[in-house]
């Protein structure tokens, strides 16, 4: 028994080690594409996501974020981007019909980048 | 709902750092665990598993387990929705979750009033008695799985 314990220790980390998080891509388009318009509701951290909403033309775009510490550590807090800025926001689009929602690796405001996902920048 | 988004729990919630949220979901998960793991002990020996064991040693510190679980989870479940109330209404797991919930408890009560239920710490049950009440193990795995899957699908809708 401690024996067959031992195995299935040893199974769990060989597939902990390239640790695949959970990032809910699957609702998205597999492209990345980019959106620019005003901010209508700043950044929120409040959790799960980190989340902020923008004006493209017309339309009202969800920007869903990263949790609230990635995004935090980006340097994309509540307050540093004003309402009404212009920003640019590059990532995934949700794949559901009129549902205006972007997950979204990268913002950027003037000169500044914020790379909520850096390793899918 | 919007009450209880702008309610202190609201607050603490959103405005106190980025890991409040995480944290407090952890301690629901715990209580989930603890309800869960707990509860399929008592159930599955309600539906005859682990006949050599008298129900009245394992009900307990099932009960008392689940108890605490559950007890954990719904202090945590409420400051979650508090984060964002209104949205959180929205959803379409929501509902079903607290129907689950609701009948699960339910469920437990009719269980607690059956004459063998209530004589089963005093004495060991008959076969004819363990029989009767199967169905309240079965139907409490039915309800308290019906809640976690729609709880865990809150976050993919």
């Amino acid at each position: 028994m401690p024996k067959r314990i031992l195995a299935a220790a040893a199974l769990v980390a060989f597939f902990a080690m390239p640790a695949a998080a959970h990032h809910g891509w699957s609702g998205q388009e597999e492209k990345v594409t980019e959106l620019t318009g005003t901010v209508t509701k700043g950044v929120s951290l409040a959790g799960p996501h980190g989340e902020m909403q923008i004006k493209v033309g017309t339309v009202l775009w969800e920007v869903t974020l990263a949790p609230p510490a990635r995004t935090a550590a980006a340097g994309l807090k509540p307050g540093v981007i004003p309402v009404g800025a212009t920003v640019t926001v590059r990532g995934n689009k949700s794949t559901e019909p009129g549902h205006r929602e972007m997950k979204t690796i990268l913002v950027v405001h003037g000169d500044k980048r914020y790379a909520v996902y850096p390793e899918r920048n | 709902m919007a009450w209880l988004e702008a309610s202190a729990a609201g607050h603490v919630m959103r405005d106190t750092g980025v890991w409040t949220y995480a944290i407090v979901n952890l301690f629901h998960l715990i209580g989930i665990a603890g309800l869960f793991g707990a509860i399929c002990f008592l159930d599955l020996r309600l539906l005859c598993v682990w006949r050599s064991i008298p129900l009245g040693m394992i009900s307990r510190p099932a009960v008392n387990v689940a108890g605490t679980g559950l007890g954990l989870a719904a202090v945590t479940g409420v400051f979650l929705l508090a984060t964002k109330a209104r949205e959180y209404s929205d959803n379409s797991f929501l509902l079903p979750k607290f129907v689950f919930i609701v009948l699960a408890l339910l469920n437990l009560a009719v269980l607690h009033l059956t004459p063998s239920w209530r004589a089963h710490r005093g004495r060991d049950l008959t076969q004819k008695e363990y029989r009767g009440l199967a169905i309240f193990g079965a139907t409490s795995l039915v309800f308290w799985l019906g809640a976690i899957t729609c709880g865990r699908l809150i976050g993919y809708w």
